[in-house]
């Protein structure tokens, strides 16, 4: 039990897969300009990627791996990722109209997000049984919601802040997205 | 070889029919002309980029 919420913690925390690995660097600029959004889309990303990292690593020990073709990891993954999202989206559009207004607009975003990828080859790659595929697929998301809405508090309080002129938007963003990245590895060793 | 072959295939096929069907949906009333506040990075491609805004509006005027 410890030892799994150590590896929670450094996933959310210390290996943040947004500050420390660089990935899902895309939404994290693109859907940051308000609070309301970047919980939205840290909601959709925890849920898609729970349920897509479930679907491939099954996949791949009760199939790939039976059929001895573990080659097609990376294709079947990339498929997997893509169909759950459209699947979801299907089921959410005729299911739940109030979800949909909330998720429906990330949906699509996520399919191109390399989190979801990274997350599920990680699980395989590192050799994680069940419980550590799930608590992995659940605290890398968390990880990146929680700096998705840290930075898009930052930016709403840098709208109404007296930046110069050459660094308003995006050039102000990377600035702080950089001292965030700072501040996050002096968390490195809490663990 | 063969085996791997027609994994994808069924793997492919299975993602074109969900697509399809997705496609197919209707969306709920009232979330017809949901928008991201993405402002946008360098692929263009996407469907969150402000350039394809116009793209958007034509798609949802012929629908």
């Amino acid at each position: 039990m410890g030892e799994i919420l150590t590896m929670a913690l450094a996933a959310v925390l210390i290996n943040n897969v947004v500050l420390s690995k660089f990935l899902g660097v895309c939404p994290f600029l693109g859907v940051s300009k308000n609070s309301k959004s970047a919980v939205g889309m840290g909601l959709a990303v925890i849920f898609v990627i729970f349920g897509a990292s479930l679907i491939t690593y099954f996949l791949y020990y009760q199939v790939l791996v039976k059929m001895h073709i573990e080659y097609m990891q990376l294709i079947t993954f990339i498929l997997v990722i893509a169909a759950f999202v459209q699947f979801v989206e299907m089921f959410i559009k005729k299911y739940s109209a109030s979800l949909y207004k909330n998720l429906g607009i990330y949906l699509p975003l996520i399919t191109t997000n390399c989190v979801v990828l990274y997350v599920a080859q990680d699980n395989i790659t590192q050799g994680y049984n069940l419980i550590e595929t799930m608590t992995n697929a659940i605290a890398v998301p968390l990880g990146f919601m929680l700096v998705l809405y840290l930075f898009s508090c930052i930016r709403e309080r840098l709208d109404s802040a007296d930046t110069p002129e050459s660094f308003k938007g995006n050039p102000i963003a990377l600035v702080v997205a950089g001292l965030m990245a700072l501040a996050f590895s002096g968390l490195t060793g809490i663990v | 070889m063969i085996k791997a072959i027609i994994y994808f295939i069924i793997l492919a096929v299975i993602y074109g029919v969900l697509y399809y069907f997705n496609h197919k949906t209707p969306k709920p009333e009232g979330c017809e002309n949901l928008r991201s506040s993405c402002e946008g990075c360098n692929i263009t491609s996407c469907m969150a980029h402000p350039n394809n805004d116009r793209l958007f509006k034509e798609e949802n005027k012929n629908a």
